[in-house]
């Protein structure tokens, strides 16, 4: 009986669903996170009888045809690049985007990763660093008896010596994008690696065309809406509840098949 | 006897592909873009002459398999917030191209691949007026109007190309919510586009229960049926095949 395996896809399908949910429930909180959706398609279709087929001598046509269906399937989970909320912290070393790009992060062994959660710190040697302590490109050093530290939107980088009236530029930040950027893979920890389906990165200077700007002292809020998703878990869970409600009637009508002939 | 059977036999099997059709709807639940689908039947004939001197029935009817009716019906447009995500009011299909043709779909989920193309799920491109849509980073927020335009920071990039069919009910179904036609698509005059919403699938869940509670119910019917008349052949067989005692 294909009505049970159907029902199981969806079953299995609603799983994921709920899944998603829950992990975006999970990290509503979470700086730089972004929105997570499952995205489901139908499966393939047997052909059983074609619509339009010839259904007499004289021409008459079937007017719809019967293409018995095989339940559905999850076609991605894609992330909605939307932009976060800005909360101000007053920390220094707390960068927002606002706008387009990704940090680069050169990890531990030498790759580069990109992330939007801009809680960023210094490490022992004055470079700018990320909360795991990884170097931000381009690795922008303090110097050590620096007072003040001003970041602008266009991401110079501006320290105030004791001594100097003007502020000394250390160093320029730089924002990557990508031609796809909901195509990048997640690695946790807030940060993503490039791949085939995002397409190369390309560097450039915040504030230029295609670009966001740096907001200093502001961290972006993840861009989960808790109502919104709070909605779906309901639909998602009715959904998953209706699909074991047909595995239990196909298996009434077996059991019932079963029984027949029985004295 | 047989004939009360085999009639029998006819509406279980229309039973269990109804069945499969509504487990169809209801798993697809979810799935954007897709159209709840309907089994009917029809009454089939069969003269027949009852014994040389006796009564009983002329015409025997059977349940047969007649088609599967889409429900063409829009379903509920759904905020997603995506730039990629669009929705069609009214009649129309939006047309990718794929390996195997063009096909066309309600589906309107969609997103960028390397080069920057306007692609499916499966990275087949989306079709605009010219071809497939090319967007660069350069562009910013790309924002598509009402009509299909799609337009960036610099200006107008291209216009979707939706379709409209005179007979939908003959699109053939692909699967992952496509659609292939042999009939020549028309321009859609009356579709619009919603940016960042998906059109639902139009199952109603209560709609789909009850005919399900429906379908189950029939089939147990039919199958007391069937077995009151195994206990009939069953005795008769016994009552008949009795050899006296003696």
């Amino acid at each position: 009986m294909r009505a049970l395996s159907i029902a199981a896809t969806g079953m299995l399908a609603q799983q994921t669903n709920v899944e998603v949910i829950a992990n975006n429930l999970a990290n509503m909180n979470t700086t730089g996170y972004k929105q997570q959706r499952a995205e489901f398609q139908d499966l393939l279709y047997q052909n059983v009888e074609q619509a339009g087929a010839q259904s007499s001598d004289t021409g008459t046509l079937l007017p719809s045809g019967i293409q018995l269906g095989a339940g559905v399937r999850t076609a991605s989970v894609y992330r909605i690049v939307s932009q976060g909320s800005l909360t101000s912290t007053s920390n220094p070393y707390d960068l927002a985007i606002n706008g387009m790009g990704y940090f680069r992060v050169t990890m531990p062994d030498g790759t580069d990763a990109y992330t939007r959660a801009g809680n960023f710190g210094l490490s022992p040697e004055g470079q700018i660093v990320t909360d795991k302590g990884y170097v931000v490109a381009p690795g922008i050093a303090i110097p050590a008896n620096a007072t003040g530290v001003l970041i602008n939107a266009q991401g110079q980088v501006q320290a105030s010596i004791p001594g100097q009236t003007a502020p000394a530029s250390v160093g320029q930040l730089e924002l990557t994008r990508f031609p796809n950027e909901a195509g990048l893979s997640a690695i946790g920890d807030n940060l993503f690696a490039e791949t085939p389906s995002s397409g190369a990165p390309q560097s450039g200077v915040p504030g230029s065309t295609g670009y966001g700007t740096i907001q200093q002292g502001f961290l972006e809020g993840a861009n989960v809406n808790a109502v919104e998703e709070m909605t779906s878990l309901i639909t998602a869970q009715r959904a998953y509840e209706m699909n074991s409600k047909v595995i239990t009637a196909a298996d009434e009508m077996l059991q019932q098949t079963a029984r027949l002939g029985g004295a | 006897m047989e004939n009360s059977l085999l009639v029998s036999l006819s509406q279980q099997l229309a039973a269990y592909q109804s069945m499969d059709v509504i487990a169809n709807n209801i798993a697809n639940v979810s799935t954007p873009g897709y159209r709840r689908e309907e089994q009917t039947f029809q009454e089939y004939v069969e003269q027949v002459s009852p014994p040389e001197g006796q009564d009983g029935p002329t015409r025997i009817s059977f349940v047969q398999d007649a088609g599967i009716v889409r429900d063409l019906s829009e379903g509920a447009q759904q905020q997603t917030g995506a730039p990629f995500d669009l929705a069609i009011h009214g009649k129309g299909y939006f047309v990718v191209q794929t390996p195997n043709g063009e096909r066309y779909t309600r589906n309107g989920h969609f997103a960028l691949d390397t080069s920057g193309q306007i692609v499916d799920d499966s990275g087949n491109p989306l079709q605009g007026e010219g071809g497939a849509i090319s967007i660069t980073p350069d562009d910013g927020d790309i924002h598509i109007g009402a009509d299909g335009t799609l337009s960036g920071k610099n200006g107008q990039l291209g216009k979707l190309r939706l379709v409209a069919f005179a007979d939908e009910a003959a699109l053939k179904k692909e699967g992952a919510c496509a659609y292939s036609a042999t009939e020549q698509p028309q321009p859609a005059a009356s579709a619009t586009v919603t940016q960042g919403a998906l059109e639902s699938s139009n199952v109603q869940p209560v709609v789909e229960i009850s005919r399900m509670i429906d379908v189950m119910r029939a089939y147990q019917a039919t199958a007391t049926l069937t077995q009151s008349q195994e206990d009939l052949l069953r005795q008769a067989i016994d009552k008949l095949g009795q050899t006296p005692a003696s």
